[in-house]
């Protein structure tokens, strides 16, 4: 692999998240301190997991699906999910809405992730001759991108919103647990099923993009009383009457799928809301 | 909105920046050397002006193996061809017909390298020796327009073969995705060497002078020629042709010397030892030395014995000579070695060849004192003259190829014969050099001696004069003789010969470029798209509109 190679996986391995970051509103709320800390709270976990995994963890001999120790290493990986959520809650943000902080937070523990596992076996391989290996990581960092921020979303849906309706949270809540046990799924279907890499990453990909799916329908649809994205306000401040409607719109499209006991807000209550933030 | 636009900008910047590292690295580093080896050239000679080996050194092209898809254009790949797979007729064929090749690369065996091999065991000696006698005789008498470079197996070479084999067993051109390999010798063009030196290095033994005696004392000559010539001569060590030879002389004048060492077993003949160089060039060498001798001494030898490939034989040895075997001192000789051959259990022939004056080629080194009517016999394993450039070190005379006990053998034959003839015990069953006796032939100074001898190579034209191991034979033999001489001529005649004779191989993984830029588009194109899919859905499509339109209506405001 020449060095041209390195940086074509490179960017393929890294380049979503820079390109994420610039993209979306992130960059402009500065919330890089955010992503920083986040990096900094997952290379933690990994520490602790390294050292729980040493202690508890037997090496197997063949490469066989044990169930007792993948279970085991299922349980090892929740102190991931206690980190997210250290990460969400503990640590001070700045005034970032919801919104972006989980955003920020996903971004920032998916590029750690990249960096620690990824990074080394690039590096190393520069002199190697597997092409195809290097290309297949790099997808799989995009689809972990991917599920990290969903998994960021639906914690900060668990942890964050204050009141969810009553029905979602079981939904919620089994999301979030197979996001999180996305490694332990992974491994099964590598070892026990015997799957060879590319389907897995296959495989990785497309669960990556239907678990984003329902999280963003979750968090979007769970109703933000009072914590409204700033892209809102801007269009209702420098609003067009149809900006307005379409902001309507969607939220009273949201209850009458998801939350039918709610009732739509009238137009002036909606108002009224908003000039109260405002 | 200030802040924003001087965090858009700085990334920007950062952005062009490590695109031009990264477009500047990747043109410095396309390949990746993934073997380095050091090989050795074939020999480039000219003789009466006709090009004779491998006329060029620089390599720079694909490799092949002898697998390629048949119908290929090979002027510009090499042929990598280990022994194993090796058919002389395919090679033949190529050279003859001067069908284009990029290059000829040829792995030996690693048991034949002299470095690395060790002294391991070769199996199948006779047929790799016929094969590559066959192989080295094709290739030093033809003119061959590309390099040909011989290397040895190791396990970086074996996997990087391993790959180009099936690389050409799927047909694929060495452009594809797999990749191919690239063999590159950065040398210079191969230079003429400027006045070869040969160097003979002689050494006197003084017999006992009876006083009174104002006549010269008989003189008995004992000759081997030291240097070599094969098909690579960075290779070419001449284990038994000659360092056996050598290694017999070395042995014998340490014998004598011990004799010579006290007045009361000086003998009454003087004893001269020659180390000639020139061998394989017709004996060029003794020719000078003996031409530089004193009419006087070359009058008093009364015979010389010359030393040549005993170092692989069995049960029997030759005697060569070129007056006819009804002379008088030819038979004394003869009689005096089967004598002492009887004692030892092994057979000594004769064996007579006419010298043809007017033909320049000079088989034996007896036939340059014979032109002088100096009476000479060579001893040695072969029963026929060598043709030119055969014989003379090889690439499978190696370490493995000689036997120590047949040159302690020889030894004790000619030092025995000699002894008898100088102390005038001739026929009588007196053994002077027994075994476990103070004089007996020392197993270690010949093992010794052969192995450095089989981890140097000797031809003659890149041998400088104070090369260090001609220093090292005037030193030994300073050792056991009472003078040592040595005269430098200059190698003239119709040998011409050029430099460059070991190099250092480096193979290249070629990964084609145009994948990588492919791939490098989809990337970019990916992350564009990646890009305007989540700028459009967090911010609107209008943001992405106006990333691309520089707000021109700015100016207009302040103006």
């Amino acid at each position: 692999m020449t060095m041209f190679h390195f940086f074509n996986c490179a960017i393929l391995t890294f380049g979503p998240h820079a390109v994420y970051y610039s993209a979306t509103p992130l960059s402009e709320y500065d919330t890089l301190g955010t992503s920083v800390k986040a990096a900094v709270v997952y290379l933690g976990t990994a520490l602790v997991k390294l050292v729980c995994l040493a202690t508890f963890l037997q090496v197997s001999e063949n490469d066989g699906f044990d169930p007792y120790q993948e279970l085991l290493k299922a349980l090892i990986g929740f102190i991931d999910v206690a980190g997210l959520y250290f990460a969400l809650t503990q640590l001070t943000h700045r005034n970032i809405s919801q919104n972006h902080k989980f955003q920020a937070v996903g971004l920032g523990w998916a590029f750690a992730d990249s960096v620690l596992h990824r990074l080394a076996p690039l590096w190393v391989g520069k002199g190697a001759r597997i092409h195809m290996g290097y290309i297949l990581q790099g997808l799989e960092a995009n689809a972990n991108l991917v599920l990290s921020i969903s998994l960021a979303a639906l914690a900060s849906l668990i942890w964050l919103r204050k009141n969810k309706p009553k029905t979602l949270i079981p939904i919620i809540y089994a999301c979030a647990g197979i996001v999180a046990t996305m490694p332990s799924i992974t491994s099964y279907l590598r070892r026990g099923l015997g799957w060879y890499f590319p389907k897995v990453v296959g495989f990785e990909l497309f669960t990556s993009l239907v678990m984003a799916f329902i999280s963003w329908q979750l968090f979007f649809c769970v109703p933000k009383a009072l914590c409204m994205s700033s892209r809102v306000y801007a269009l209702l401040y420098h609003s067009k009457y149809e900006a307005v409607l379409i902001a309507h719109q969607f939220t009273s499209q949201a209850s009458y799928v998801v939350l039918p006991w709610t009732t739509p807000l009238p137009t002036l209550d909606f108002y009224r809301l908003c000039s109260l933030k405002v | 909105m200030a802040a924003l636009k001087k965090s858009t900008e700085l990334l920007e910047s950062v952005y062009s920046v490590v695109a031009l590292l990264f477009i500047l690295v990747a043109c410095v580093g396309l390949c990746d050397a993934a073997a380095a080896v050091d090989v050795y050239r074939l020999i480039q000679y000219d003789m009466s002006g006709s090009p004779f080996g491998s006329r060029f050194a620089a390599l720079n092209h694909h490799a092949a193996s002898l697998s390629f898809p048949p119908g290929a254009d090979l002027s510009r790949t090499v042929l990598i061809i280990p022994l194993r797979e090796l058919n002389i007729t395919f090679v033949r064929e190529y050279i003859t017909q001067k069908k284009p090749l990029g290059g000829l690369l040829f792995l030996l065996p690693e048991v034949l390298s002299f470095k690395h091999g060790g002294n391991k065991q070769v199996h199948e000696k006779e047929k790799m020796k016929k094969l590559l006698a066959e192989l080295e005789r094709l290739l030093v008498h033809s003119n061959i327009p590309y390099p040909v470079y011989f290397a040895f197996e190791n396990d970086d070479i074996d996997t990087v073969l391993a790959d180009i084999k099936k690389n050409d067993a799927m047909g694929q051109p060495a452009t594809a995705t797999t990749g191919g390999f690239k063999l590159v010798i950065p040398t210079a063009e191969p230079k003429k060497v400027v006045s070869p030196t040969i160097t003979n290095i002689q050494g006197w033994l003084s017999g006992l002078k009876a006083d009174g005696d104002a006549n010269q004392l008989p003189t008995i000559a004992i000759v081997a020629s030291y240097d070599t010539f094969g098909a690579a001569p960075a290779l070419s060590v001449g284990s038994d042709s000659n360092g056996s030879g050598i290694v017999a002389l070395l042995e014998i004048a340490r014998l004598f010397s011990l004799l010579y060492s006290n007045p009361k077993t000086r003998g009454r003949y003087n004893l001269l030892f020659g180390l000639t160089s020139g061998g394989p060039y017709n004996y060029n060498g003794t020719q000078k030395w003996l031409r530089s001798f004193d009419q006087r001494l070359r009058e008093s030898i009364d015979y010389a014995i010359c030393l040549n490939s005993i170092g692989s034989w069995d049960n029997e040895l030759w005697i060569h000579v070129s007056k006819p075997p009804e002379n008088a001192y030819i038979k004394q000789i003869f009689e005096g070695f089967s004598n002492v051959a009887e004692e030892l259990d092994l057979k000594v022939g004769l064996k007579h060849k006419k010298i043809n004056i007017s033909n320049p080629r000079v088989a034996w080194e007896h036939e340059q004192f014979s032109r002088l009517r100096v009476t000479a016999a060579t001893l040695s394993e072969l029963p026929v003259a060598p043709e030119l450039f055969e014989g003379t070190g090889s690439l499978f005379d190696g370490r493995q190829y000689v036997n120590e006990t047949a040159i302690i053998r020889g030894v004790k034959l000619v030092a025995e014969s000699l002894a008898r003839h100088i102390y005038g015990h001739q026929g009588k069953n007196v053994q002077i050099f027994a075994d476990e006796s103070s004089l007996a032939v020392n197993p270690a100074y010949i093992r010794s001696w052969l192995d450095l001898l089989s981890q140097t190579p000797r031809v003659a034209p890149f041998l400088s004069k104070n090369d260090p191991f001609v220093v090292a034979l005037k030193k030994e033999l300073a050792d056991h003789a009472d003078e040592v001489n040595v005269q430098h001529e200059n190698l003239e005649g119709i040998f011409t010969f050029y430099d460059s004779t070991n190099a250092r191989l480096n193979i290249h993984q070629v990964a084609s470029v145009t994948f990588d830029l492919l791939l490098l588009l989809v990337l970019g194109s990916y992350l564009i798209v990646l890009f305007c899919f989540l700028v459009i859905t967090t911010r609107g499509v209008d943001e992405l509109i106006s990333l691309f339109r520089r707000p021109p209506s700015r100016k207009v405001k302040t103006a």
